[in-house]
């Protein structure tokens, strides 16, 4: 049951590409797109931070999230401190369990991660909710469910760069 | 994947747990900081001017279809908006002759009521660069900020109507709150009466409150900024009434409306230069005093 961990030797993931990513994932919360779709859009810095925190928890730990966190406040229009908040509970969650969690499978990855992702929802509502804002609906959870489901394309997506040329 | 875990006897600095106890303590003080005291506005334009590069290639991909896409407008579809926009220009210049003439008329009759000339009503264009992603709030980003001389508290608009205000402003681009965000409050009159009501948004959509169950007020009425506040101009169209339930026990009628503007899809949008209202007179004094802290305003 081996199946979807690499086997393979990876070559060793640049600190360039780690940006990369984050930039992108920045970048797509900026895109013009029709409201509404932040209804259903997962936080794709928050699966970002998970992911590379389970697999490369010398560079992205909770400083890094926290960091990352305030960017994407200024980002989404939020309150200052609420991604921040929530990503460096996260990261500290995923640090916890890293060696475990690098050994699990992809499904067993994708259940871990659901309850991470919906964890940091609930955090930044709470946090919302505690300075004044509305609860939102149970809508609100359907993002993280959609960013779980994402998970298994994500991994493969990030190592993609860095499959050895053997074969 | 990275197997080369930090062996434990090399941990060097805080333990995660003392790091997750800093970062939660920041991130709270933060979140006081900001929502109670405001202390966060100058950490929040600099980094949305980092970020404004960001924003901007963000927007270059649909621009960039927009542009290919005007290019291959049919001659068809041109000529019939033309035909429209010809039109409209018509009915509009003859409106606008009417007007000039009656703001003279009106200029004059404020010369000799002695009144401060009001400021021409131009304001400036912006476009919309994205919708705030934030699913507690409905906030638009526009790409004019202080340095083309926005102001919060501005009013925005667009071609149809009022879309909401200016609540904050950055270096190069503003937040505008929309008129269907929770707590935001309009004063408006029904344009055919003139009866004077407060418009609430509620998250979503927006509702007149507290209107006593025997007013005149009916479905279709056009629901206009009254212009009593200081901040909207007289006569911006901001919605209009749907229907409306007069329930038996209840001291106010319900009265649901539909936002006239393109909140959420309009692309560009023009904020209004702030009214200058003279200053509230003081209740007690005389009118000749107020006469002149009128003169004094600007």
């Amino acid at each position: 049951m081996n199946y979807d961990r690499p086997q393979e030797l990876l070559k060793p993931v640049k600190r360039h590409f780690i940006t990369l990513t984050f930039a992108v994932a920045l970048v797509l919360e900026l895109l013009p797109l029709p409201q509404g779709s932040n209804r259903w859009l997962p936080d794709f810095v928050a699966l970002l931070i998970l992911y590379w925190s389970m697999n490369q928890p010398r560079r992205i730990g909770i400083g890094m999230a926290f960091g990352i966190g305030l960017l994407a406040d200024v980002v989404s229009t939020g309150m200052f401190g609420q991604h921040a908040l929530a990503y460096s509970v996260g990261a500290y969650l995923i640090l916890l369990r890293q060696q475990q969690l690098v050994m699990f499978n992809l499904g067993q990855q994708t259940l871990v991660i659901l309850v991470l992702m919906l964890l940091i929802q609930l955090l930044m509502a709470i946090a919302r909710w505690s300075v004044g804002a509305a609860l939102p609906g149970l809508g609100y959870f359907l993002p993280a469910l959609i960013g779980a489901l994402l998970w298994p394309l994500l991994t493969k997506l990030m190592l993609l760069p860095y499959r050895s040329e053997r074969h | 994947m990275n197997f080369a875990n930090t062996p434990s006897f090399a941990n060097q600095g805080l333990p995660p747990g003392g790091r997750l106890f800093l970062c939660v303590l920041a991130s709270l003080a933060l979140l006081v900081g900001d929502s109670q005291y405001g202390l966060m506005e100058k950490a929040r334009d600099a980094i949305s001017v980092v970020l404004y590069p960001l924003q901007r290639a963000a927007n270059v991909p649909l621009n960039l279809t927009m542009q290919v896409g005007d290019f291959f407008t049919a001659q068809a579809a041109l000529k019939r908006e033309n035909d429209a926009l010809r039109e409209r220009d018509l009915i509009q210049s003859s409106h606008l002759m009417r007007m000039s003439s009656l703001e003279k008329e009106l200029q004059q009759l404020r010369q000799l009521n002695a009144l401060a000339a009001q400021p021409s009503h131009a304001g400036v264009v912006a476009e919309v660069l994205y919708t705030g992603r934030d699913p507690f709030a409905y906030r638009l980003i526009i790409d004019k900020g202080s340095s083309s001389g926005v102001a919060s508290g501005q009013a925005v608009i667009d071609e149809n109507g009022l879309i909401g205000q200016v609540t904050r402003v950055q270096p190069l681009s503003a937040e505008v709150t929309q008129v269907i965000n929770r707590h935001y409050i309009v004063p408006v009159m029904i344009q055919r009466t003139g009866h004077r009501a407060l418009l609430y948004g509620f998250g979503g959509g927006v509702e007149v409150r507290y209107l006593p169950i025997s007013t005149d007020i009916r479905e279709n009425d056009l629901l206009v900024t009254s212009g009593i506040d200081g901040v909207y101009l007289q006569g911006i169209p901001v919605a209009r009434v749907k229907q409306i339930d007069r329930l038996g026990g209840a001291a106010f009628a319900r009265v649901r409306s539909e936002v006239i503007a393109g909140v959420q899809s309009s692309r560009f949008v023009v904020i209004m230069p702030n009214r200058h209202l003279p200053v509230a007179p003081p209740v007690a004094e005389a009118p000749a005093d107020t006469a002149k802290a009128d003169k004094k305003s600007p």
